[in-house]
């Protein structure tokens, strides 16, 4: 039970309001792809924001390489080595794609390596650097989205969290954002996905986490929970395509 | 001809102040949303430091405007910490803010006029009264100088914003906070310097609105519907879009003076606020707002 990122009986909410999460274990392994589904309302995005610091943890512990990120702001997470990509509007709109990736390289203080990384990164997705003085509210979504989970390589975090990176997306396009995630998980990066199409997601993905309620049901490789009956019925519309 | 020519320099001249006045304003809504209602009262402020050292010591108002920049930044940094940032974590925040920034507004109000009267002020020096001729044009030198530098402050405010780390951290925080946060930006922080900038760019204003126009503790209230409309046509939150609201309605403002009559000048600013909300509530640069 020594995972990179470990997350115990967590209890948290939004202000003063009843708490979403009730009790959350989850344990991130280091280089694997983690796949959190559940239905809607379970605390899955909500469960991204308490690990990073967005929300209060009101009980319970996370662990990152064995210390407590509790009580720690956003900045100081990610200062870490743990990137959160928030659902939809991540990007700055009326920022040009390369000033959107300087910001991604904000918390480095050596300009020059930022220089060198943002160069890196546009080399490995040349959609950005073919567009880098266009202003990132006028891309595709497929676009903006690429932006978005490009950007989390300039630090060279350990864990990336993508909090539904597919929403919104047509098919044909979503299956390049899994791309994009395959490219990160390849250069060693952890990856923790939530993502309402569980199919999807699961099979993109090494490990499967089910939430509901608020609480951890199970988590297991994620072949298992896509062929687990009571998952099929629940979260997975019934029978598995082929 | 040379009528036109002159409505429009005067009228050009201007906007580079009122330009300045509002470009504060925008920057605070921009990074805190909040609508500092107090904003012309703190340009009082500055002209008030402008004013005093001049009569006390000859000082030049154009050698004050860095000094009034910098005792308004300070208070600013100072209303920032005690007021603001506090009831930033409150769950009413932006009904709150309004009525402390009125609030602000009336004690600001009370205390100059407690300190200084509420007798007309301006300060005069020689460039004040003085004028340019080109041809048939005069530029009043006064009109002239402030418009330049209001333009210089607001340059140097543009470079600051779009090229300086800093900067670029405070346009990150205006458009996606959420976002800016998770990238490591110390939001806290940028609120505290946005408000401070935008506070100091009120004093800086004030000290050029010193010689542009004669003041009183509480001619603040007239100022803010002339900023609110420079605010409202740029968009919300937008520092080019006030300026450039600022040159048009100031121009607009200078012909209708002329065509109708001094007092109807003013009138433009009231007119276009309302306008610009019922026809185009997101102005030149804002977002349209989301219908709910």
């Amino acid at each position: 039970m020594n995972g990179l990122l470990e997350v115990r009986g967590v209890v948290a909410g939004y202000g003063d309001g009843p708490a979403i999460l009730n009790g959350v274990d989850l344990t991130v392994e280091p280089g694997r792809v983690h796949c959190i589904i559940g239905p809607n309302g379970a605390g899955k995005s909500t469960l991204l924001k308490a690990i990073v610091g967005m929300l209060k943890v009101r009980e319970g512990e996370v662990r990152f390489r064995g210390e407590s990120l509790l009580g720690q702001r956003p900045d100081q997470v990610l200062r870490r080595g743990i990137c959160f990509v928030p659902q939809e509007r991540a990007l700055f709109p009326k920022m040009t794609v390369r000033e959107n990736l300087r910001m991604g390289g904000y918390s480095l203080s050596d300009k020059s390596d930022l220089e060198r990384r943002m160069d890196e990164v546009e080399d490995r997705f040349p959609i950005l650097k073919e567009r880098r003085d266009q202003i990132a509210g006028t891309l595709s979504g497929g676009q903006q989205q690429t932006l978005s989970m490009a950007r989390t390589m300039i630090l060279k975090p350990e864990i990336v969290m993508l909090d539904e990176p597919s929403l919104g997306l047509a098919p044909k396009i979503v299956l390049e954002v899994f791309e994009i995630m395959k490219v990160m998980a390849d250069e060693g990066i952890t990856i923790l996905l939530v993502e309402q199409n569980a199919h999807l997601g699961l099979k993109h993905a090494d490990r499967g986490v089910v939430l509901d309620l608020g609480r951890t049901l199970f988590e297991k490789p994620a072949d298992e929970v896509l062929n687990d009956p009571r998952i099929q019925e629940l979260y997975l519309g019934g029978r598995k395509a082929a | 001809m040379s009528a036109l020519i002159q409505i429009l320099v005067l009228g050009l001249a201007l906007g580079g102040v009122y330009a300045l006045m509002g470009s504060g304003l925008s920057l605070i809504f921009g990074v805190m949303r909040i609508v500092n209602l107090a904003h012309p009262s703190l340009i009082m402020g500055g002209a008030y430091v402008a004013y005093w050292a001049f009569r006390l010591g000859g000082a030049d108002p154009l050698l004050m405007l860095p000094i009034a920049m910098v005792i308004l930044a300070a208070t600013g940094g100072l209303l920032y910490r005690l007021v603001f940032e506090r009831e930033a974590r409150s769950a009413k925040y932006s009904e709150m803010t309004v009525l402390l920034t009125f609030a602000l507004a009336m004690v600001v109000e009370g205390l100059l006029g407690a300190a200084f009267t509420n007798t007309q002020r301006i300060t005069s020096p020689e460039y004040a009264t003085d004028a340019f001729f080109i041809g048939d044009v005069f530029i009043p030198k006064g009109q002239l100088y402030a418009g330049i530098v209001s333009l210089l402050i607001i340059s140097a405010l543009a470079l600051f914003l779009k090229h300086s780390r800093f900067g670029n951290a405070i346009r990150a925080t205006t458009q996606n906070r959420e976002a800016a946060e998770l990238l490591g930006v110390n939001v806290n922080l940028v609120g505290l310097v946005s408000f401070a900038i935008g506070v100091g760019l009120a004093g800086a204003a004030g000290a050029l609105v010193s010689f542009v126009f004669s003041f009183f503790p509480s001619k603040h209230w007239e100022w803010i519907v002339i900023l609110m409309s420079l605010v409202v046509l740029g968009g919300m939150g937008s520092v080019l879009g006030t300026v450039l609201a600022a040159f048009i309605l100031s121009t607009v403002a200078a012909f209708v003076g002329f065509y109708f009559g001094a007092t109807w000048s003013t009138l433009t600013f009231f007119v276009a606020l309302f306008v610009v909300l019922l026809v185009r509530p997101q102005g030149l640069f804002g977002e349209r707002p989301e219908l709910a």
